[in-house]
């Protein structure tokens, strides 16, 4: 209840810019209600944290986005060209509270491959656990699956997954790595049969390249 | 959906003539009274849905596999 006025009061004072006023035109309250005592980075637009402690209000909901998801159709193995089909529109809530987490700058998304969730922010490299087959070293590959996009105090989860608009997400694939040879002894018993198996497996390296938030106009259109 | 270890083996021997050899397996019959019998002699070991027509083995395992949620934006020069 306490958090509902306090979204409202924050919100009244930001939808004309859609950006974070600094942290001295926060309310008294959303000041004292911060959920994390941590540092965190100011948004671009407060370029002076005067005030030293932490800027954005939390706002504890992380609305679990009703944004059914139309269904691609299956893709091809390494390499599918994103099919643009009418999507439904998004939610009051999401598009409430999309412009807050746009303005938190430092996002992290849950990216899946192959179903697969990979946990991850700007900058990270990521070692698949298989070989990628199908892209060289400098292919950049757009990641739009993901099942929740957050910044440190707002998270969008998807139901199960998220409109591939919300986000942009891009990989760019590094290279490859390999492990140290594995030997393996299969010996049959009662005989002096042995074999030895050999097995060095390749990684696809990727390093997210970019990761953004898009404005709700763009999503809309 | 559900196995028939430790049921009567009569009940078995139906899931058996439908093709039900493992848990989670799918088959496709046309609408008739004897398969109608059958399946309503294993009805709370199955689940049953009408479809328009039957899909084949690999369009089945098609639709499990799951979505890659990735694909090639830019290629580097190769």
């Amino acid at each position: 209840m306490l958090s509902r006025t306090l979204r409202k009061s924050v919100l009244d004072t930001k939808l004309s810019t859609s950006t974070l006023p600094p942290t001295f035109l926060l309310p008294f309250r959303a000041r004292c209600f911060n959920s994390t005592t941590q540092h965190i980075d100011s948004p671009p637009e407060a370029t002076d944290a005067t005030l030293g402690s932490s800027s954005v209000p939390s706002v504890p909901t992380s609305d679990n986005s009703a944004i059914p998801k139309a269904n691609s159709p299956p893709t091809s193995i390494p390499t599918a060209p994103s099919v643009p089909t009418s999507r439904p529109a998004l939610s009051d809530s999401v598009k409430e509270l999309l412009p807050l987490l746009r303005a938190q700058p430092a996002h992290f998304v849950t990216a899946h491959i192959h179903a697969q969730p990979y946990l991850v922010t700007e900058g990270d490299i990521v070692r698949l656990p298989f070989h990628m087959p199908g892209v060289v070293p400098g292919d950049m590959l757009r990641l739009n699956r993901a099942t929740s996009i957050g910044s440190r105090d707002y998270t969008l989860k998807g139901t199960p997954y998220l409109d591939e608009r919300i986000f942009e997400c891009r990989a760019r694939v590094m290279g490859t790595e390999a492990e140290p040879m594995r030997t393996k002894e299969k010996k049959k018993r009662r005989t002096r049969k042995t074999k030895t198996v050999k097995s060095k497996h390749k990684f696809t390296i990727l390093r997210i390249a970019e990761l953004k938030v898009l404005p709700v106009e763009e999503i809309e259109t | 959906m559900r196995s028939g270890i430790g049921l009567p083996k009569r009940t078995q021997g139906v899931l058996k003539a439908l093709g039900l050899r493992k848990r989670m397996k799918t088959v496709f019959y046309p609408v008739t009274p004897e398969v109608a019998g059958q399946i309503m002699k294993v009805k709370e070991l199955v689940a049953v849905r009408e479809v328009e027509k039957a899909l084949s083995k690999e369009e089945l395992k098609e639709e499990r596999r799951p979505d890659a949620g990735y694909y090639l934006e830019s290629a580097a020069p190769r």
